[in-house]
């Protein structure tokens, strides 16, 4: 794919403007290593030639509409789901389209003018502030609306089964929310202004929170969804400022006419930038931005709670799209990042992603949870993307977010169908040999998969990214990212935790012996349906016993479903379905396998991810995915200057990791895994619960475990720092605004009520009251009168 | 302080000796109190006859501080304006205690308070 | 009196106020320092507002004597201030006795004997008009208020008066017993008081003695009286006669030059000086009085006449009026009121006649 575009890139810049580092450029394509690290010029946009991307918007946007219109209607089909399978398809399709005649040069697809404010002297930089409904489509956001749109036509198929328990009001609520989501995503990456991805912004933190919080009666998941809002909101604020910065600074929010000023270095009153405020101020804004919406360091208590969601949910929104919402924010504006001579926010960004990264694996290795294990493993691995942004290397970042939104989707998917098939149950130490047992192996294989690439074994598609990141880990010197050094190591360490945690979850889960206890929900039929903590004497009050519910026009298609009975009927009237999953006089629990749609979701998401190796190879030096990004603007070079025992950078980080990776797996097995070769020969479980070398360990680190088991008391810290104070804070203004306020207003309000008091005895009738008024006030009078006479 | 006798403060020639400021300021402050006590009294008082005395001794309290004046300005003005307060004086009462009489026909009672309904 | 006007006037801050333009001159110190006058006001003042009428017999009597206290201490401190220029004994006789039994009007809660007591100030008034040389004022006074006005009082009283029942043991009723808001009448009433005295005291600082009159002018108005004078004391004989004098026409009798002209039977004419009149020419009170009276206030008089043929008109007409109510249902009436009076004393303050009304 290079080999004519390259040459094309630079005739046409070449013919397009003149600039200062011409020569660099032109030998950029030639030879890498030893380069000194700068940026690639930024391509000026051409308006116009990809409207077909305007699909996306428009057709997710009617899907959204269509939804609300059938909730409105009460439709009871599955309905929704087809419409909006086809929708992201049909989204899918556009953008691939796009891409595929896609020259290189940015585009500008121009949908309508929205703000066209212009105000003051004409010309002058900062009196006008344009932001159409336009995209601006280049490499980078074709990268990203690639996987975007296809990871969400997948996974609203898979959603179209997992869901189907609810449908009715609740599903269609569901897809209405979720092609609302795909709408915001769409404008977020593909918006030709700031204004544009912020709204992008803002619609998929609401769309999160509508799902988030979908099992509405649930006091946690209200909590969720509320607490992931508001910790989006806080790093918004960075965000808002960022923008408003570089309105004041370049006097502009498109993209476009921004970039050719970032290249020039110049800001709107033609002033050069480097050194000052914009170039170092500017970015950390976007950072505190990106921080908030993926979930770094202080700011990821929100993504464990999230997963109160539905797994559909937690799959897109919080594993492959919404959360990289933050990396592409500082992708996108790596242009001024860059410019900073020092680097400071990039540093900033390294430090933070890779103390996340090593924060939520620490974490990792005690949680039980297996989705809330895949939540933190979400955390960590956007630590190392952020590290790698930070480390100059938004290749590594950019193909790393790729691939890790196809296999981290398929783990969730995984995780989803164990907790559809037994009953609510997640924690590891309650399965065992999940993958052998029946219905369930393709989902033990799509884990497997999935497990290999976030361990990294070599070969999977995480292999190389995540090896893209940490040979730069070790590439960038510590003049231009303090501490890289250190980075690397750490990154490396938090690798090799990552494969631990890892084949921790897969060989309790999904090896060894077959052995399970089924989860709070097995009592209930329809599984997934019920979430996971309601009684089983709510959810029947809930729901009812058989009077006009919504769930109960769903019977005809549950058909397809064998072994679902109508629900909202009390447990004895269990026995009359053919094929019971949960027989309460015995007391024998069958999991229950996933059907079509879920096992083709999965599958399909597995293939994708075994196949998100290939484009590593379809180009020098990180592939397809590189070159992407060296062809927009978060184009950036940096050093190649790693160097292990004579090997040159890449290949000698292949080794390394591997290595790392392996020992990891290595000490998984030997704590977890089960006896026999399921265990790699090493392990010694024999049951679900019980690992006697893991525990014995956990012993042995007693109080850090515990500490890791809960968060680190993040949670409560936040509680208590934060929350209680404001708490306080917010009774005191409670209390002034009672006793304060209201007291004046009362006050104000009591003023007639004494006047009356003191005047009506005026009118008493007392002859004494008149005559005492009469002779005070004449008292009063003299004196008045000889004091103002004095 | 002066003799003691009544007589010699009445001098051969006719009027007395003129009287110092301070003496006035005395015969001033015992009207003062005294008019005071006798609006104190109106205003305190409840039987409508004891009201009414009270009047007449913020009539008598009047009635020392121009005759007073009239001592310290060796004038006659003051005390010819004396006898008209008593005939206004004198008037008054009469009208005063003839509506006394009546309003006690109606209620058998002196309070003034029984008058209470007449508000507004 | 020691103090400069340097001196710093310790009062609250009302004091401070009203005494500022005394400070030019310092006038009411020349009286009674404030502080004093402030505080015995005060003392007046809580010991008035106990005497009032009350429950308790014994909060009426401290208060009294608080109350007494604080006027003696008052007059003591104009007094010693005063120095010499302190009035006549008598004054402290009178005054004292005037303002004891104005007191005792104000707080006796029997209708009678505030009467009765007022009779005694109205007494000790004319006493004080005694001094001040009035005496016609003074014996009017007696006259008209305490034989007159005093009497009509006394009468109403008598006619006011509730019907006792049978027991002996008149029953006061609760509105003579009881004062109605004593604090706040007391308030307002030496509130007016520290006014009037602090302007009364500044203002007899500013007043200028007045010119030396010569009372003896109207002596020239009064010729028969000279004339039999000067008879009576062998000065003029049966003969003699006034002088006139030609230019004017009047008589030649000048009281404020001292001299009387006579005209002798042979023609010869003397003068008179006046340390050779009699000891009994001179213009008494009466006489100036009534020349004043008619000289200059003829009009006046007139009025005067009219208001009082107004009030004897009034009082006819008013007294005409009667309550049209039977005998039978007066006796009932009165013996209702009384009943209720006896239950509940705060009733029967307030009754109706039945059917009452013209």
């Amino acid at each position: 794919m290079t080999n004519w575009a390259e040459p094309a890139i630079t005739s046409l810049l070449g013919a397009a403007f003149a600039l200062a580092d011409d020569g660099a450029h032109a030998g950029q394509a030639a030879d890498h290593a030893g380069h000194a690290a700068h940026a690639a010029h930024v391509i000026p946009a051409a308006v116009g030639g990809a409207s077909a991307i305007l699909l996306v918007p428009i057709v997710t946007l009617l899907a959204t509409i269509i939804c609300g219109v059938l909730a409105a209607l009460g439709n009871k089909t599955k309905l929704p789901a087809w419409i909006s399978v086809g929708a992201l398809a049909i989204c899918f399709g556009a953008v691939l389209s796009v891409y595929l005649g896609f020259d290189g040069v940015p585009k500008i697809a121009y949908g309508f003018q929205w703000i066209n404010f212009a105000w003051g002297p004409e010309g002058k930089p900062g009196h006008s502030l344009v932001a159409d409904f336009s995209f601006y489509v280049d490499t980078l956001t074709l990268l990203w609306m690639l996987f975007v749109t296809g990871l969400a036509a997948i996974i609203a198929l898979y959603a179209s089964e997992y869901m189907s328990h609810d449908v009715g009001l609740g599903y269609c609520r569901f897809f209405a929310a979720f092609n609302l989501f795909v709408f915001s995503m769409a404008c977020l990456v593909m918006g030709d202004n700031l204004l544009l991805t912020f709204l992008g912004w803002e619609g998929v933190g609401l769309c999160s929170y509508l799902l988030i919080g979908y099992f509405y009666q649930r006091k946690e998941a209200v909590a969720a969804a509320k607490k992931a809002f508001i910790i989006n909101r806080i790093g918004d604020l960075g965000f808002i400022l960022g923008i408003m910065s570089v309105f004041v600074a370049f006097g502009t929010l498109q993209l476009d006419p921004l970039f050719a000023m970032i290249q020039k270095g110049v800001d709107a009153g033609g002033n050069p930038i480097a050194g000052t405020w914009i170039v170092e101020v500017i970015p950390f804004l976007f950072a505190i931005g990106a921080f908030g919406k993926s979930a770094q360091i202080f700011f990821y208590v929100w993504l464990p709670d999230a997963m109160e969601g539905p797994t559909p949910v937690s799959a897109l929104i919080h594993a492959a799209t919404m959360v990289t919402a933050g990396v592409y924010l500082i992708a996108r504006m790596y242009p001024i990042f860059a410019a900073d001579e020092a680097k400071m926010a990039l540093t900033f960004v390294a430090w933070s992603g890779a103390i996340t990264a090593f924060w939520a694996a620490t974490i990792e290795m005690a949680i039980f949870d297996i989705k809330r294990v895949m939540g933190y493993s979400t955390i960590s691995q956007l630590g190392f993307m952020f590290a790698g942004l930070g480390l100059l290397t938004p290749q590594g970042a950019a193909y790393h977010t790729f691939t890790h939104a196809f296999f981290k989707a398929t783990l969730f998917l995984g995780v989803g169908a164990v907790m559809h098939g037994f009953g609510g149950q997640l924690d590891l130490r309650r399965m065992s040999g999940v993958i052998w047992m029946k219905g369930f192996g393709l989902v033990g294989v799509a884990m497997l998969i999935g497990s290999m690439n976030l361990t990294g074994v070599p070969g999977t598609a995480g292999f190389f990214s995540k090896d893209m990141i940490l040979a730069q880990g070790f590439s960038t010197p510590d003049s231009m990212i303090g501490g890289a050094r250190w980075l690397g190591w750490l990154l490396l360490l938090t690798a090799g935790m990552t494969a631990y945690y890892t084949g921790r979850t897969f060989f309790r889960v999904y090896l060894g012996p077959k052995d399970f206890v089924p989860g709070n929900d097995a009592e209930l039929i329809d599984l997934g349906r019920h979430p996971k903590g309601t009684s089983l004497e709510d959810w029947h009050a809930q729901h009812g016993h058989g009077h006009g519910h919504d769930d109960h026009a769903s019977h005809a298609s549950h058909a397809s479903h064998a072994g679902h009975d109508s629900h909202g009927r009390s447990a004895s009237d269990h026995r009359t379905a053919t094929k019971l999953d949960f027989d309460p006089t015995t007391e024998q629990f069958d999991p229950h396998p996933p059907g079509i749609a879920m096992k083709a979701a999965i599958a399909i998401a597995m293939v994708l991810s075994v196949l998100a190796a290939i484009p590593y190879f379809m180009g020098p030096h990180g592939g397809w995915a590189a070159e992407m990004v060296n062809k927009s603007s978060a184009s950036y070079h940096g050093p190649d200057t790693f160097n292990f025992l004579g090997i040159t950078s890449h290949y000698a980080m292949y080794l390394i990791s591997a290595v790392v990776g392996f020992i990891g797996l290595l000490i998984a097995a030997y704590l977890h895994g089960p006896k026999g070769w399921q265990g790699l020969f090493i392990g010694c479980r024999e049951s679900a619960g019980v690992a006697p070398r893991a525990d014995k360990l956990v012993g042995m680190f007693g109080p850090l475990t515990k500490a890791a088991l809960n968060k680190y008391y993040v949670d409560e810290m936040y509680d208590a720092v934060i929350r209680t104070p404001l708490k306080v804070l917010a009774n005191i203004f409670y209390l002034i605004d009672q006793f304060i306020v209201d007291g004046l207003v009362n006050a104000i309000g009591a003023i007639p009520k004494f006047l009356g008091k003191t005047i009506r005895p005026m009118q008493s009738g007392e002859l004494h009251g008149y005559a005492l008024g009469m002779a005070g006030g004449l008292a009063v009078l003299v004196l008045i009168v000889v004091l103002a006479a004095s | 302080m002066n003799t003691l006798l009544l007589g010699s403060t009445l001098a051969q020639s006719g009027f007395p000796a003129p009287m110092s400021e301070i003496t006035l300021a005395h015969y001033l402050v015992v009207s003062a109190i005294m008019f005071t006590l006798g609006l104190i009294g109106f205003l305190t008082r409840r039987n409508l006859i004891v009201m009414f005395l009270c009047t007449e001794l913020m009539f008598q309290a009047s009635g020392i501080a121009l005759i007073a004046f009239s001592r310290f300005h060796l004038l006659y003005t003051g005390q010819t304006f004396v006898i008209f307060v008593l005939t206004v004086a004198a008037a008054e009462a009469a009208m005063a205690l003839a509506l006394v009489v009546l309003l006690f026909r109606r209620k058998e009672s002196l309070d003034a308070e029984a008058w209470k309904d007449m508000q507004g | 009196m020691g103090r400069g006007p340097q001196q710093s006037v310790p009062v609250f801050c009302v004091g401070r106020r009203l005494l500022r333009p005394l400070q030019r001159e310092d006038a009411l110190l020349h009286v009674i320092a404030p502080a004093i006058l402030f505080t015995l006001l005060v003392s007046g003042g809580v010991g008035v507002a106990l005497a009032l009428p009350r429950a308790g017999r014994m909060p009426q009597v401290v208060g009294a004597a608080t109350a007494g206290l604080a006027g003696g201490l008052l007059i003591l401190a104009m007094t010693i201030r005063a120095g010499a220029d302190a009035p006549n004994v008598y004054f402290y006789i009178f005054s004292a006795i005037a303002l004891g039994a104005a007191l005792r009007v104000i707080t006796h809660d029997r209708p009678v004997y505030a009467a009765l007591y007022f009779v005694l100030t109205v007494i000790s008034t004319s006493g004080l008009f005694l001094i001040l040389s009035a005496e016609f004022m003074a014996f009017a006074m007696i006259i008209v208020y305490a034989g007159a006005i005093l009497i009509t009082y006394l009468f109403v009283i008598m006619l006011a008066t509730q019907a006792p029942e049978e027991e002996d043991v008149e029953v006061l009723a609760d509105y003579d017993t009881t004062a109605r808001e004593p604090i706040a009448a007391t308030v307002a009433g030496f509130l007016l008081l520290a006014v009037m005295t602090v302007m009364m005291l500044h203002g007899t600082a500013g007043l200028q003695k007045p010119l030396p009159v010569e009372p003896n002018a109207l002596l020239a108005d009064m010729p028969r009286k000279v004339e039999s004078s000067l008879r009576n004391h062998g000065m003029m004989d049966t003969g003699d006669q006034i002088a006139i004098d030609e230019t004017t026409g009047k008589l030649m009798i000048d009281g404020v030059k001292g001299e009387i002209v006579i005209k002798m039977e042979s023609g010869l004419t003397a003068t008179l000086k006046r340390d050779e009149w009699p000891s009994d020419l001179r213009v008494k009170n009466v006489e100036g009085l009534g020349f004043d009276l008619l000289r200059n206030h003829p009009g006046t008089i007139e009025i005067a006449g009219v208001i009082l043929l107004m009030a004897m008109l009034g009082a006819v007409v008013l007294s005409r009026k009667q309550v049209e109510m039977d005998e039978d249902a007066k006796a009932a009436q009165s013996r209702q009121l009384s009943e209720r009076r006896l239950s509940d004393p705060g009733a029967a303050a307030i009754g109706r006649g039945p059917g009452g009304g013209e």
